[in-house]
């Protein structure tokens, strides 16, 4: 569902992502784990085609998302940790708006929502205006425009952030069964609980490179550590980057 | 580009910025009771405290009075005034007592009858706009007292007065209809329109640009399957649509405002008061060819400031940072509006016409006047088109560029 091969992206003298590689299969839930500054969210504006790469390749859903950025865009759906939305739009409103903007007409727009109010509960959001959310109505609002398309990827970067705890465990758990057998996830964060609980495989992001990538028990197991926190920063260490990183200091 | 993603996007911006109270405000209402007001609301209250004032009769101090001719005190009472003697008329006007005083010196009306030559003195307090009309009362008073004297005097001589004035002059104001009656404030009507666009447009261009940013919604909205052309050309529509309304709201205000406050106020005022009110604007005409050259001219404006805001908000991370930017672009209008006020000394041959911004403002007061030229109106409006091109390619590249989409 996802290829990508030698991934790099700078700013300035600054390598922000360093020859990334990683493939997603359908129906699985990948992680991309790392601490601020890893280059998480760097590379999924590269897979979402909002920056150029300097170099590599990427593929999603078969489309290159250099070569054919809008068919890439049509494939993917997007959650971040912002939780922006139209403070005087309605959800309703805004799930048209976009929905018009995916090519889809006001009666299919119209049906998506009436399902995605079975999964998400959207009752409350749809005839009330963004600005008067509370943060779990808001994360609704943008996890069900995000899906409104029915993408085939779905990114959610720090998605949970900031969320109370009734309001995250909805995301986790829409998260959890959306890829099925035909669709995929991405889910980029630094909190560890979050990887355990959902990935299927995670690649280790540290200071733009791919220090790992496997299972989180393979990831364990390769570390020999009992906890992926401790796997974590076991791989790091043997990458040499975090020493590399001292020396610059 | 596909015009129903461009309408989309604009439809959405227009809906945003009409669910904000303060955009109503701002953009429909301020405007169209603002320029009434000014143009014709002070002049016509201005020129009826005129007219107030010089009727009204005012108690003048007089040092001196028994120096006084005759003949010089039923002059000046003749100007709506009333003689009252004092010790010192200078202390008496610095101390606010009265508006303006008179010295009379010892022996005037003696030295004067004598044929001699006498003096008076008129104490006002110059910086007084009320003391100046009133001391304006004494200095008629004593001219015409002296234009008397000097032909008595020439009359006892054998000599005709007339001899004095061997040159008679007299102007006569070549002036058309129009640009009489546009008067001398008549530079403020392209200054307004200009300065709405600016105001209407902004809020709207901060919301659909940093705004965006700021929320994280950029970024969702890019991700989506529209292009940047198409995002930038729907906000920029939404952003001029807002102060284009502006601007028109201001043209209403002023052609209705102006025509309810002519026909009920102008007439009742009359004399010197309603001539001030008609030099300030009062009693401008503004015909169906002037209301479309100054709304043509107020799209280019709008077109021009709108694509302007767009690449300078975009700019910014923040509402509050495009704020701090959008605040000097108000010189880039204010500037241009003070050389209109003074375009007979600048000129206004055809290169007045290629500079941009200053173009629309000549041709906006050409319009009120009803001196507009067809050449002149190509120009300018073929220059606004290159400009607003040349932004909206400028504001297209910004929305491109990835360290001013993702500056943080």
């Amino acid at each position: 569902m996802i290829h990508v091969q030698g991934l790099t992206k700078r700013f300035d003298e600054l390598v922000a992502v360093d020859d990334v590689s990683f493939d997603v299969a359908a129906g699985q839930v990948f992680g991309l784990l790392g601490p601020n500054g890893a280059g998480k969210t760097t590379t999924l504006r590269v897979l979402a085609t909002l920056l150029r790469a300097d170099g590599g390749r990427a593929t999603i859903a078969g489309h290159d998302v250099q070569r054919e950025p809008e068919a890439v865009r049509r494939a993917i759906g997007v959650v971040n940790g912002g939780m922006g939305l139209y403070d005087r739009l309605t959800g309703r409103e805004i799930l048209h708006y976009f929905g018009d903007l995916y090519g889809m007409g006001r009666v299919a727009i119209e049906r998506r929502i009436e399902a995605l109010d079975g999964l998400l509960d959207l009752a409350g959001t749809l005839d009330k205006r963004a600005g008067a959310f509370s943060t779990g109505m808001k994360q609704k609002i943008v996890v069900a425009r995000a899906v409104l398309h029915d993408p085939q990827v779905l990114f959610f970067d720090e998605a949970t952030s900031g969320l109370d705890v009734m309001a995250r465990r909805a995301v986790l758990d829409f998260s959890r069964h959306y890829p099925g057998e035909a669709r995929a996830v991405v889910w980029s964060t630094h909190v560890m609980s979050e990887v355990e609980e959902l990935c299927d495989r995670v690649a280790v992001l540290y200071r733009g490179r791919v220090v790992a990538d496997d299972t989180v028990a393979g990831l364990k197991e390769a570390a020999d550590a009992p906890s992926l926190e401790q796997a974590f920063f076991t791989l790091v260490r043997r990458s040499g980057l975090a020493e590399e990183q001292e020396v610059a200091a | 580009m596909r015009w129903s993603f461009v309408r989309r996007i604009a439809a959405k911006e227009i809906l945003s910025t009409l669910r904000d109270h303060r955009a109503i405000v701002s953009n429909l209402i301020i405007p169209l009771l603002l320029l009434p007001v000014i143009m014709l609301g002070l002049p016509l209250l201005l020129g009826g405290l005129f007219q107030r004032e010089a009727t009204t009769v005012t108690e003048l101090a007089v040092q001196g009075v028994e120096h006084l001719p005759a003949e010089l005190t039923a002059a000046i009472e003749a100007q709506a005034a009333v003689l009252v003697a004092v010790d010192d008329a200078e202390a008496a006007v610095r101390g606010d007592a009265y508006p303006a005083g008179l010295i009379v010196s010892p022996g005037f009306a003696e030295s004067v009858a004598a044929g001699g030559r006498a003096e008076v003195v008129i104490v006002v307090k110059e910086a007084n706009l009320r003391a100046e009309l009133n001391a304006g009362k004494l200095r008629s008073a004593v001219d015409a007292y002296r234009r008397g004297v000097v032909a008595e005097r020439l009359v006892g001589a054998g000599i005709d007065p007339a001899v004095l004035e061997p040159v008679a002059v007299s102007t006569l104001d070549a002036s058309t209809e129009a640009e009489r009656s546009s008067g001398q404030l008549a530079w403020l009507i392209p200054f307004f329109i200009a300065i709405w666009t600016l105001t209407g447009g902004q809020m709207t261009a901060i919301d659909a640009t940093a705004g965006e940013k700021e929320r994280g919604t950029l970024e969702v909205l890019l991700v989506a399957p529209v292009r940047r052309g198409e995002v930038v050309v729907g906000k920029f529509l939404a952003v001029v649509t807002f102060g284009l309304s502006a601007a028109l709201m201001a043209i209403v205000g002023f052609v209705l405002g102006g025509t309810v406050l002519r026909r009920l106020f102008l007439p009742l005022i009359g004399g010197q008061g309603g001539e001030m009110a008609a030099m300030m604007g009062g009693s401008l005409t503004i015909t169906p060819t002037t209301i479309a050259l100054l709304v043509v001219s107020s799209v280019l404006m709008a077109a021009v400031v709108a694509a302007l805001l767009m690449s300078v908000t975009l700019f910014a991370r923040s509402f509050k940072e495009a704020q701090t930017y959008v605040a000097p672009m108000s010189f880039l209008l204010i500037v241009p509006a003070i050389a209109l006020q003074f375009k007979d000394l600048i000129g206004t041959g055809s290169f007045a016409y290629w500079i941009p911004v200053y173009n629309v403002m000549i041709l906006m007061d050409d319009a009120v006047k009803g001196t507009a030229r067809l050449a002149p109106i190509l120009t300018t409006w073929g220059v606004m088109a290159a400009l607003i091109a040349a932004l909206l390619a400028f504001a297209y590249l910004n929305f491109k560029r990835e360290d001013v989409l993702f500056r943080t």
